[in-house]
């Protein structure tokens, strides 16, 4: 038992070096001082760019460093009350639970309560207790029905709340969850980040969650953590956090949507805005109208400058297509999509709605059962994947299947060389792909060691070195931080310039709204909308039907149409320049527009 | 997606029901009696005894149909080298080139090829009826030691995935422009050696993760006796079906001895 003053935990100047790779190399600094205290309670979130440490933190704080990764370790770390150093993990697990990213790698259970009852077995708990303590896990969890569903069977968001269960049933003081929503569609974030906001008020559970997820986190957390060159950079509830926002742009972190508008309204009007959530940014701009007079003000954005005159053949065709797994599990059926050269599609649904079948069959991987896919005018079935592979490439959601060279720079060869290019090019466009993605310190180094977002990186440059005309993306952007995946991102646009076909299954609504020109939603196999972003906002039908998050700054934007903002905002910026517009009609501000979106001022 | 990794399906019927010892005990007796004759009719005869098990457990026949269609190519060869090669001596029936075919070949060649058909059942019937952590705890309450009966299990929930995992590997080697379609079956394995070494550090991946998430849950914390949340009993049908395996049991032996 811990008293009440007892902190659950305490961290005290934490210098943390992994053991080095490589035989003569030094050890690899990840923490470098970390002090840190979180009371019983408390919902701490922990940001930080991709390979800051967040992972090294939070498995420090069950002990697995430095007892299972070895290392170099200074400093002390208490958990209730337990120097960490001076017990095993085994023990640590009373009091701390740990949650990782990936559900399938921590659930080993075939049945839900059995998987709960695991860990109180391991503690040698009596039969009566352990009964109600999985009753109570599961339903802290909200899954009390799922107790004889198998884990495996599961959704991604379920499979997250049943591991968090297996860790309650533990009865932890301290639970600690890494990137726990990564991998996950909105609605199984949601229910995620939900859960946990609830135990820590109701159960006096201290949480620490590593997470992306800033606008979740602004809404759920007490505190925020931001850890920054191995070290805690900032500490604080989530509006003063937030309030810093040069200091969060300049570490890479990125802002939540409240935060960003405020911050670029402020730039564009020169008023002092500032949001800490949407309703608030709601009620301010609101009562900054009502005193106003009503101008008239265009009912939509100008239309988007028009898409270059593409040309009329489609690049992918798919007619009528159906497709069934050997066990009869249909998972495509029907499916019309015409993409054409220089398109940006991004494909959304629910997970289990057929993204992924769908965008291997644009390379070949699967063959439709009925109808038939065309690339370039060429049926799939009759090409052989590799051929197909020229045209068409494939960045797959997990970098890890697809590396295996013993340098990156032989992970990026490959693709030129097995094409039978000569060496001099393939060279060339290693060296292209290195200075891309800033990955020239690691030119000899194996790609297996680099961390998840320079392993991504690496996966992305060596399919982009084989010069396809298309490209696939699944998730490609899930678990990474604000910066790495912005440079990602710019990678693909930049491909996407050269007038060649994107298309990218993502949950991120940021990238539909960023980047997209175009949005496929499927649901159970079906195609139930094909059309531009704007319009996929207007259908609520669809959005539920797909589970589908509309970006806070859509909601707003749409909240405010009665005030005279246009229809069609995405954006923060869009937004922005849309409300100076709005200002400036009745004079409330002269401040000339900024250059470049003068686009927005012609109404 | 793969959606369907293990083996086992969940079904509401008796068979599913027993205790995960009564099933371990059917598979001694089954293998047992495939193996007391050595005759092609009494393994096919356990064969089909497992089929009708199949049928009142409920397990769906497109499962084990494709089960089946996955050894036949096994069988096929088992079947082939055995008849071609080890025929012994006896009447020649056929010859092929400087391969002889005798009559005691193909009756061995079809006894062999008809007892792995019958195992093979056995144990896909075993493995789709009991769920991994019941026969864990069968293992444990038969005295295994609980760490070897864990290790088995995750073993056998592993594999399924591993070969998940290597199709997935797979297919980003290929969109990568691997060309795994070639026609000679060398340079076939040799292509396929990026697959195995990226399959290779996925694994290790997992496995190391997989012990951190053990640890994180306290197996195997120091001082404790661990419990079993819900202990085997042997119950009425249990017993009967015990009863009756064992009678079986008994009337094969006898009855081969005799």
């Amino acid at each position: 038992m811990i008293s009440p003053t007892q902190p659950a935990i305490r961290i005290d100047d934490l210098h943390y070096a992994y053991p080095s790779y490589l035989r003569e190399g030094q050890p690899v600094k990840v923490l470098r001082g970390v002090n840190l205290t979180v009371a019983a309670g408390e919902f701490v979130a922990l940001l930080g760019r991709v390979a800051s440490g967040k992972s090294t933190l939070c498995m420090a704080l069950n002990g697995l460093v430095p007892h299972a990764t070895g290392g170099v370790f200074r400093g002390q770390v208490w958990v209730a009350g337990q120097d960490t150093r001076r017990h095993p993990i085994s023990d640590l697990a009373r009091t701390v639970g740990l949650v990782f990213q990936d559900p399938e790698t921590q659930l080993t259970q075939m049945r839900v309560e059995d998987e709960i009852a695991f860990g109180p077995e391991n503690l040698g708990l009596p039969a009566d207790e352990m009964e109600a303590r999985v009753a109570w896990a599961l339903r802290a969890v909200g899954l009390e029905a799922y107790r004889d569903r198998s884990p495996l069977r599961l959704s991604g968001g379920e499979k997250q709340r049943v591991a968090i269960a297996a860790m309650l049933a533990m009865r932890p003081r301290v639970l600690v969850l890494d990137e726990p929503t990564a991998n996950l569609d909105p609605a199984g974030k949601a229910s995620v980040l939900g859960v946990l906001a609830n135990l820590a008020r109701e159960r006096r559970i201290a949480i620490l969650v590593a997470t992306q997820e800033l606008d979740r986190v602004a809404r759920h957390a007490d505190r925020v953590l931001v850890l920054h060159e191995g070290r805690i950079g900032m500490d604080a509830p989530p509006a003063d956090v937030f309030a810093q926002v040069a200091r969060l742009q300049e570490w890479g972190i990125g802002l939540p949507q409240a935060v960003e508008l405020g911050h670029l309204l402020t730039q564009r009007t020169g008023r002092p805005y500032r949001f800490d959530d949407m309703g608030q940014a709601f009620h301010i701009l609101c009562s900054e109208v009502r005193t106003a007079p009503q101008p008239s003000i265009p009912a939509a954005l100008p239309a988007p400058a028009p898409v270059p005159a593409v040309p009329a053949a489609p690049q992918i065709m798919l007619e009528e297509v159906a497709f069934s797994y050997p066990d009869g599990i249909e998972a495509l059926c029907g499916v019309n999509l015409a993409v054409r050269p220089g398109e940006f599609v991004v494909l959304l649904g629910p997970n289990g709605s057929g993204k992924t079948t769908l965008a291997k069959h644009l390379n070949g991987l699967l063959k439709p059962c009925r109808g038939r896919v065309l690339i370039d005018g060429r049926d799939t079935r009759s090409e052989r994947v590799a051929e197909l592979a020229h045209q068409v490439g494939y960045v797959f959601q997990n970098p890890d299947h697809q590396i295996f060279s013993a340098t990156v720079a032989d992970e990026i060869a490959f693709g030129p060389r097995i094409q039978n290019l000569p060496p001099d090019t393939v060279a060339q466009r290693v060296a292209a792909g290195l200075a891309r993605f800033r990955l020239s310190p690691f030119t000899d180094l194996p790609p297996a060691l680099l961390g998840s977002g320079q392993r991504r990186q690496v996966a992305l440059a060596a399919v982009l070195a084989t010069q396809p005309q298309a490209l696939v993306l699944d998730e490609p952007t899930g678990g990474l931080d604000a910066r790495s995946r912005q440079e990602l991102m710019e990678a693909v646009v930049a491909f996407n310039h050269e007038q060649r076909t994107v298309i990218l299954i993502t949950h991120d609504m940021g990238i539909v709204t960023e980047y997209a020109s175009r949005t496929v939603v499927l649901v159970s196999g079906r195609i139930v909308f094909d059309g531009a972003p704007q319009d996929l906002f207007e259908r609520t039908d669809i959005l539920q039907q797909a589970r589908l998050a509309v970006p806070p700054v859509v909601r707003l934007a749409r909240r405010l149409q009665p005030c005279g903002l246009p229809r069609g905002v995405l954006t923060c910026a869009e937004f922005a320049a849309a409300w100076q517009a709005r200002l400036r009609s009745y004079g409330a501000i002269t401040a000339a527009p900024r250059g470049e979106e003068a686009r927005n001022d012609a109404g | 997606m793969p959606a369907e990794f293990d083996i086992y399906v969940r079904r509401n019927t008796w068979v599913y029901a027993l205790d995960p010892r009564v099933k371990l005990a059917f598979v001694v007796v089954a293998t047992v009696i495939a193996f007391l004759w050595p005759n092609a009719g009494v393994a096919a005869a356990v064969g089909v005894v497992c089929l009708a098990f199949f049928w009142l457990a409920q397990v769906p026949a497109v499962r084990i149909v494709r089960f089946l269609r996955g050894l036949v190519p096994f069988l096929v060869m088992v079947w082939l080298l055995t008849v071609l090669f080890a025929g012994g001596p006896g009447r020649v029936w056929l010859r092929l080139g400087p391969l002889p075919i005798t009559a005691s070949g193909l009756t061995q060649g079809t006894l062999l090829v008809a007892r792995l058909l019958a195992l093979g059942l056995i144990f896909f019937l075993w493995l789709s009826t009991t769920d991994q952590a019941a026969m864990v705890r069968g293992f444990v309450a038969l005295r295994m030691p609980y760490e070897w009966g864990l290790t088995l299990a995750l073993a056998l929930r592993y594999v399924p995935i591993f070969a998940g995992l290597f199709g997935q590997v797979r297919e980003a080697q290929q969109a990568r422009g691997l060309d795994l379609e070639q026609r000679q079956f060398w340079q076939r394995l040799r292509a396929y050696r990026p697959v195995l070494i990226a399959m290779i550090i996925s694994a290790l991946r997992s496995g190391e993760r997989l012990g951190w998430a053990l640890e994180a849950r306290a197996l195997g914390a120091q001082g404790v006796r661990r419990t079993v949340w819900r202990p085997l009993r042997l119950r009425r049908a249990d017993f009967i079906a015990l009863t009756l395996l064992t009678g079986v049991l008994i009337a094969a032996i006898l009855l081969r001895v005799l």
